[in-house]
């Protein structure tokens, strides 16, 4: 179990990234959704101990890893969202000294071992090519192939699946669905998709500050029966945002297809009851109008 | 160019220059700097020295130009490097390198903005340099510079900063800012600073030897991108005199012009290219760019494409993969081996390792000894001789490179991969600093290949490694550690790459300051040994040994220090500022303190146990309180009281050298040789005595203590021709303790060999009150002023007893020791494990030494050589001089008198060389390492010189005042050319005269340089004029009285004075050789102009044309010549063809032809001669057989 207590991160400036997170995170995949700025990436380097904090008490199954950051990284796996390699390595040579490093030991050897995890993550073909040549997405997989490396109790990736095509992301989705059966991953992610895919459980934070902690079904089942949707014009869409909670507007064939959250079953004329998406659930809660505005059963963090 | 986006770019560079460490370093840098020198440090070698002379000023418009371009240069050239190449790197880093070029900014913009920030800065920063000298130079009181500030003008700083120091500045910034365009790589840019340190700083500003070809000499001067080159050659090498550096203003030629031209376009050009390079980079028409060995290798067939595959199902525990910490042995070799990968892809070892073994070559091919003579180098004189350059430059390099490395994960973006894994932080520096330590080893490798490149090519010296084990790994390894360990904590402290090279070079230059600038440093603060170590071939670092193992301890101590704050510093967490705060409570500074106190235990001891070993030593506090009290409490009553003469010396001398320590007891026979009782006798003792104790006529007495001068009292006055025994009896350590930082010592008791002479009282009490005991800067005063007329009467000596007198001493070693001293061996027992022996001398003395060593020897003609064996290889060349000149000077000048001459060679702890009567000593880096060859004969010119000291010294002994010294040394000079004539022919004496002629242009100060007959080695220049201008001197003077008539008038003149009691001086020599002048008017003439006046002819030839005669194979050449010196002598001028001698053998060469007529040219007259050639000449030049001292012989050569 990770516990997080009252976490709070002051820059100076001042600025408050994190203003009192707390969590507890039991075996599986947790997601961390947020948008830009919101103090997902300062909460995932705090955890991973390379940032220290202003306040608050982090630990690992009971291990207080704020103030012994070595202990906490012989069994954390960490797929930053910014990072690099040495360029003049190869990918492969990159890997086994990075899975060096971490500890990690494998039956058949770590030659074999890069091989077989390069393998996962789909860059066999580029093993022998020096980082210095690798594209975006080839990167995050080799980024992503060292996380996964070891058998860590707690895995941190922060926007994994930014510069992954869809196969790739695909192929993600499995690795990591596999490794949260037994140990704790912590998955931070604007894309909703991901979460919806992979979360048992997810938070949503905004402003340094957990707005929402619930499970993707649980907030699928509270909007259920009340999104809407149509299409409709311009001027139609300002009068609506308005007079009612519209969740999504996008633009879908040159036209505006809007979705509302309509609690009371009376949506206006021309929508039709649509099946709610865990995007509506987020949008709602990042406005506030899941929880505060009407009600809604998401259960509210703090 | 869009002037607005041009100047956006312009203005965030700029200013984000004053948020960089690097900068206020570099200006703190440079303010302490202009304080330091406004005190005089660094002045144009002109002037008259005496008080109330006029010096030159530092204010002037060629002592600013000097300065400027040293300091500029040195200091400004690894900031700017660093300021100029890392702004395109750093967007790189930043990754904003795309997001700026898919804008509307131009390359141009983009390029020229950046360029021009940092140019503008380090613009700025000279600006405040220039008001900073002003300030520190004309308006901060400083008592110690009234007489060097002149007045304040405008372009004596403008002048020198615009032609000397912006086309440095813009040459280093535009190429730095290419190199890092180009290169992308941080460690390359200090590639320029450093290569151009060692070609400039050991080379192009130092190598200037008298046979370099003065065109070649001019290409290097033009080449020189700082100037110094030309500044120097041009107008500081040849003094021109105090008014003119004072007053005159630089002129520049049209070479220098161009060359300052062409720097300043090459900064610019080199931004220019930087600017097409960079377009086509970002056209795509350059490629991206590829590492060396890429481009080597060859080219390799595309690899494998990407193809899109389902996702493995098998479950990734499959891999049975577990997760651990890495050992910690295993971490370090990890990152090591890593680190050392990025190292080989790195083009910057490959660069800077040939730099530094052609260094290494260059400068120890150019070593000089005594003389200005080349040194043969040996294992351990190249090991230490090389320490300072290698320490220097290892630790420049180590600097970037360990910065680098640490910079190397958050420049490549893995640090938040990297730092989250399970490796310690301390495995993960050392492995660092471990791949690093392998650059300093590679450098000191491609050093010793170097060192072994040079021993190879000199072909005399012996191959050994374990010098270069021993000096390198035990004394360079500990600075390394220490600089390393420094760096790293530094960079953990600052987590900057700019404020961690400004903490590096500001501790390096503060470091050299202190060495250089300052009288301050010491063992303790000596980190990185700087001129502190000396090598002997005939014992392994005996001396200060203990100062250098208490200061390795330090180091390495700290060192330990360091790397703990390193570990404990490094920063693989961001820290939170709110946080730090709490740490710097005093409660919590505290704690930290406690922490690391144990770690700093062991530095600080033993920097405690040195510094209170260096105030103990011979040249610390106490000694110096010891001698200060001498002179402060003697110099009134003694200094000038006539003393008695030593009639007889009989000395116990034991010695113990492996403890360096001595018992000495023996009695003085002390005479009154004067006309007037004498009352009391004056006895100096040295301040390492122990239990002194001393007898008067054979009873005890206790003397009146003053302060090192032991006064005794007759119990009667001792009336004139009386004498008094007096016996003492001490032991002692000599010498005392350590020395403060490493000078060498002249006498010593070491295990490798003993010096002591009667000229100190080392051994033996002096005679009298010494003068130069005591006096230091602060308490220097002027020397004595004699009337014209103080030789006539009774002179007394100069430098020894007024009398001979008789020496007998028994001298006990250990039995390895051969032991030599005055006079002829009576005796040589060894009983016991030790030898004793007795000398007495078999003709009376002046003065007497004792030198002992375990030697071999080789013997002569009634002389024989001590050597340390390993030392053979001039030894038949120092023979072959000691015999001739036992031969030679004993028909020339008179016969020596003593039974045998010996040679005897002392460990270098200082490079000297004496002539005691019948022992001479030369320290084994004079004629012993001097690299002679068929040509040059050097060794045999050392060796000649410092035999005729026997005669010129020994059996005449000067007498004390003005021009007495030139009587020995100038006549040394001058029977050295006698003998290199009679022995080697002509070309010696040619080549020797020429020698010391150009020694005495570069080193003769024109303002302060006086007639022969006042020189007494008070005076700043004084030295070259004793021995060079007063060997020309007496040369000219044989020539122009004649061989025969010269050498009966110095017979005549030793006759008359070689037992004094009247000692002479050159108006004593005057006299005596005027007898023998065939024409004494035309003697009068020479002796006027050549020793009470100054004079020195310099001709200049202009205008020289060769035309064919009737005759098809005769020429006629006509050349005007002018004496723009002064002096008027009868000088040939020769046109030639051909090579004289032959350069190998130096024997004269069958097709070289010349044909001559004389000239008599006084001050500035002209005149057009003809030769009349039965030969084509190609070039016309003047006295060819150097038969008149002259300035810029070299110049004074027209080539058709």
């Amino acid at each position: 179990m990770l516990c997080v207590r009252d976490l709070v991160k002051v820059y100076p400036g001042p600025v408050t990234a994190l203003q009192g997170i707390s969590l507890d995170l039991p075996n599986g995949m947790f997601g961390l959704l947020g948008p830009n700025g919101a103090g997902k990436t300062t909460f995932m380097r705090i955890l991973a101990g390379l940032l220290e904090p202003t306040s608050g008490k982090v630990t690992l199954d009971g291990q207080d890893v704020l103030n012994h950051p070595q202990q906490l990284w012989r069994q954390l796996g960490y797929l930053p969202q910014d990072f690099g390699f040495y360029p003049h390595l190869t990918g492969e040579k990159m890997l086994a000294y990075l899975l060096e490093l971490k500890g990690v030991q494998a039956p058949q050897g770590i030659k074999k071992l890069c091989g077989e995890l390069l393998e996962r993550v789909n860059l066999t073909f580029a093993a022998k090519r020096k980082v210095k040549g690798y594209s975006g997405g080839m990167r995050q997989r080799l980024g992503l192939a060292q996380a996964i490396a070891g058998n860590p109790r707690l895995i941190i990736v922060d926007e994994p699946t930014a510069g992954l095509d869809p196969e790739e992301r695909l192929r993600f989705y499995y690795l990591l669905a596999a490794l949260a059966q037994d140990r704790i991953v912590l998955l931070s992610t604007h894309i909703v998709e991901d979460v919806a895919v992979l979360c048992t459980r997810f938070a949503v934070i905004r402003n340094g500050r957990l707005v929402a902690q619930t499970s993707p079904s649980e907030a699928l089942r509270r909007l259920n029966g009340a999104i809407y949707q149509a299409n409709v014009s311009a001027d139609e869409l300002e009068t609506l945002r308005k007079s009612r909670y519209v969740t999504q507007a996008v633009l879908f064939e040159g036209q505006n297809r809007v979705r509302i959250y309509e609690t009371n079953s009376n949506p206006p004329d021309g929508f039709a009851s649509a099946e709610p998406t865990l995007e509506d659930a987020y949008l709602l809660t990042m406005r506030g109008d899941l929880t505060n505005g009407n009600g809604a059963a998401v259960h509210a963090a703090q | 160019m869009s002037l607005s986006r041009w100047y956006r770019v312009f203005r965030l560079d700029f200013l984000h220059n004053f948020r960089r460490p690097l900068f206020w370093f570099l200006i703190v840098i440079v303010a302490l700097t202009c304080w330091g020198l406004s005190t005089g440090v660094l002045q144009i070698a002109t002037g008259d020295s005496r008080v109330g002379g006029t010096k030159a000023y530092i204010t002037s418009q060629f002592a600013v130009s000097q300065m400027l371009v040293i300091v500029v240069f040195l200091f400004y050239g690894f900031f700017i490097a660093v300021a100029s190449g890392m702004p395109i790197i750093r967007d790189d880093e930043l990754k904003i390198s795309d997001l700026l070029r898919s804008s509307s900014l131009t390359v141009g913009e983009y390029v020229w903005g950046k360029f021009a920030a940092v140019l503008i800065a380090f613009l700025g920063v000279l600006g405040l340099h220039l008001l900073l000298m002003i300030f520190f130079n004309h308006f901060v009181p400083n008592s110690q510079s009234l007489e060097i500030r002149g007045p304040f003008a405008y372009a004596n700083y403008l002048v020198p900063a615009v032609v000397f120091a912006v086309p440095t500045i813009v040459f280093l910034s535009g190429v730095s800012f290419a190199v890092g365009e180009w290169t992308r790589r941080p460690i390359l840019l200090f590639l320029l600073p450093v290569a151009l340190l060692l070609i400039c700083g050991f080379f192009l500003w130092d190598w200037s030897p008298n046979w370099l070809d003065p065109r070649l000499n001019r290409v290097l001067m033009l080449i020189d991108p700082s100037a110094f080159r030309w500044l120097n050659e041009t107008w500081l090498k040849g003094d021109r005199g105090v008014r003119f550096y004072n007053a005159a203003p630089v002129e520049f030629d049209r070479g220098i012009t161009i060359s300052r031209l062409c720097f300043l376009a090459l900064g610019m050009g080199a931004v220019a290219l930087s600017q097409l390079h960079l377009a086509m980079t970002v056209r795509g028409t350059a490629g991206p760019r590829r590492s060396w060995f890429d481009v080597l290798r060859r080219r390799r067939l595309p690899g494998p494409q990407e193809v899109i595959v389902a996702p493995s199902p098998a479950p990734s525990a499959a891999l049975a993969m577990r997760s651990g910490v890495p050992s910690y042995w295993r971490s370090i070799g990890l990152i090591a081996r890593t680190e050392l990968r990025e190292l080989r892809s790195q083009p910057g070892l490959y660069l800077f390792v040939p730099l530094i073994l052609l260094q290494t070559i260059t400068t120890a091919t150019f070593v000089e000894g005594a003389f200005g003579t080349p040194l043969l180098q040996t294992p351990g004189t190249l090991a230490v001789g090389s320490m300072n350059i290698l320490t220097t430059l290892v630790c420049l390099l180590l600097m970037f490179y360990t910065v680098e490395s640490l910079r190397r994960e958050q420049g490549t973006g893995l640090a938040s991969i990297h730092y989250a894994t399970p490796i310690r932080t301390s495995a993960l520096l050392f492995g660092k600093a471990m791949a690093n330590s392998l650059v300093g080893v590679a450098i000191v490798l491609a050093n010793l290949v170097a060192c072994l490149i040079v021993i190879a090519i000199q072909g005399k010296v012996h191959i050994e490694l374990w010098p270069f084990a021993l000096v390198w790994g035990l004394l360079l390894v500990p600075t390394f550690l220490v600089w390393t360990s420094f760096i790293t904590a530094a960079f953990s402290l600052t987590n900057n790459r700019e404020a961690t090279y400004g903490f590096g070079l500001g501790a390096l230059i503060g470091t050299g300051y202190l060495q250089l600038g300052t009288k301050h440093m010491s063992w303790v603060a000596n980190w990185p040994l700087w001129s502190a170590v000396h090598w002997s071939d005939m014992g392994v670092l005996e001396f200060d040994r203990s100062a250098l193992i208490l200061n390795r301890v330090m180091v390495l101590g700290l060192s330990v220090f360091f790397t703990v704050l390193a570990v404990g510093w490094f920063r693989r967490r961001d820290v939170d500022p709110g946080r730090v705060w709490t740490r710097l409570y005093p409660v919590a500074l505290l704690k930290r303190a406690l922490a690391l106190s144990p770690y700093a235990v062991v530095p600080l001891v033993a920097g405690i146990i040195l510094f209170n070993q260096v105030g103990h030593g011979f040249e610390g506090r106490a000694a110096k309180k010891d001698r200060k009290d001498y002179w402060r409490k003697n110099l009134a009553t003694w200094k000038d009281v006539p003393i008695p003469a030593l009639a007889a010396v009989d000395i116990d001398l034991s010695l113990d050298p492996q403890h360096h320590s001595f018992h000495s007891q023996g009695t003085y026979e002390i005479e009154n040789q004067r006309t007037t009782v004498l009352r009391q006798i004056p006895l100096t003792a040295g301040d390492h005595w122990n239990d002194v104790s001393w007898t008067m006529n054979g009873k005890d007495y206790t003397p009146d203590n003053r302060s090192l001068l032991y006064v005794f009292t007759p119990p009667k006055e001792l009336a004139p021709g009386e004498k008094v025994k007096i016996g003492f009896s001490f032991d002692g350590r000599f010498p005392q303790g350590i020395s403060k930082n490493g000078r060498g010592v002249q006498e010593f008791i070491l295990p490798s060999g003993v010096v002591l002479t009667s000229f100190t009282p080392s051994f033996a009490p002096v005679v009298g009150y010494i003068e130069q005991v005591g006096v230091e800067e602060d308490n220097k005063y002027e020397a004595k002023e004699y009337p014209d007329d103080f030789y006539k009467g009774q002179t007394d000596p100069a430098f020894g007893a007024a009398r001979g007198f008789p020496t007998h001493l028994r001298i006990t070693a250990p039995e390895e020791y051969t032991i030599n001293s005055v006079g002829v061996l009576e005796k040589n027992e060894v009983a016991g494990g030790k030898r004793t022996v007795e000398w007495r001398s078999d003709h009376p003395v002046r003065f007497f030494n004792v030198v002992a060593g375990k030697w071999a020897v080789h013997p002569g003609q009634g002389t024989a050589v001590y050597y340390h064996p390993g030392h053979d290889y001039n030894l038949d060349e120092i023979s072959e001089a000691l015999d001739a000149a036992r031969k030679y000077y004993s028909e020339w000048f008179w016969p020596y008198p003593w039974k045998e001459l010996k040679l005897s060679e002392f460990p270098n702890l200082s490079t000297y060389a004496q002539g005691f009567p019948t022992d001479i000593t030369f320290s084994e880096g004079i004629g012993f390492l001097t690299r002679s060859d068929a040509v040059s004969e050097l060794a045999f010119m050392v060796a000649a010189h410092e035999s005729a000291h026997q005669w010129w010294g020994n059996i005449l002994t000067p007498g004390k005042g003005p021009g007495g010294d030139i009587l020995s040394e100038g006549m040394a000079h001058f029977s050295t050319a006698l003998l290199f004539e009679q022995v080697k022919g002509p070309r010696g004496r040619i080549e020797f005269l020429k020698n010391i002629e150009h020694r005495y242009e570069i080193s003769r100060r024109m303002d302060s340089e006086r007639p022969l007959v006042k020189i007494d080695g008070s005076q700043n220049g004084d030295t070259t004029v004793t021995y060079d201008k007063g060997g020309w001197v007496f040369w000219m003077l044989l020539r122009h009285m004649g061989r025969k008539q010269a050498l009966a008038g110095l017979q005549e003149f030793i006759k008359e004075y070689h037992e004094g009691p009247d000692f002479p001086v050159l108006q004593d020599f005057i006299e005596v050789m005027r007898r023998y002048a065939p024409d004494t008017a035309a003697y009068d003439k020479f002796v006027k102009q050549w020793f009470f006046e100054v004079v020195v002819s310099e001709y200049q030839l202009t205008g020289a044309e060769r035309k064919q005669s009737g005759d098809k194979d005769a020429w006629d050449v006509v050349v005007n010549v002018k004496n723009v010196g002064t002096g008027k002598m009868t000088v040939e001028v020769a046109a030639a063809t051909g090579e004289r001698f032959d350069e190998k053998t130096g024997k004269p060469k069958p097709d070289y032809k010349d044909a001559r007529t004389v000239v008599e040219l006084g001050a500035g007259e002209a005149k057009d001669v003809k030769i009349h050639c039965p030969f084509k000449p190609d070039r016309v030049f003047m006295d060819p057989d150097a038969f008149v001292l002259q300035l810029r012989r070299k110049l004074a050569v027209a080539r058709f």
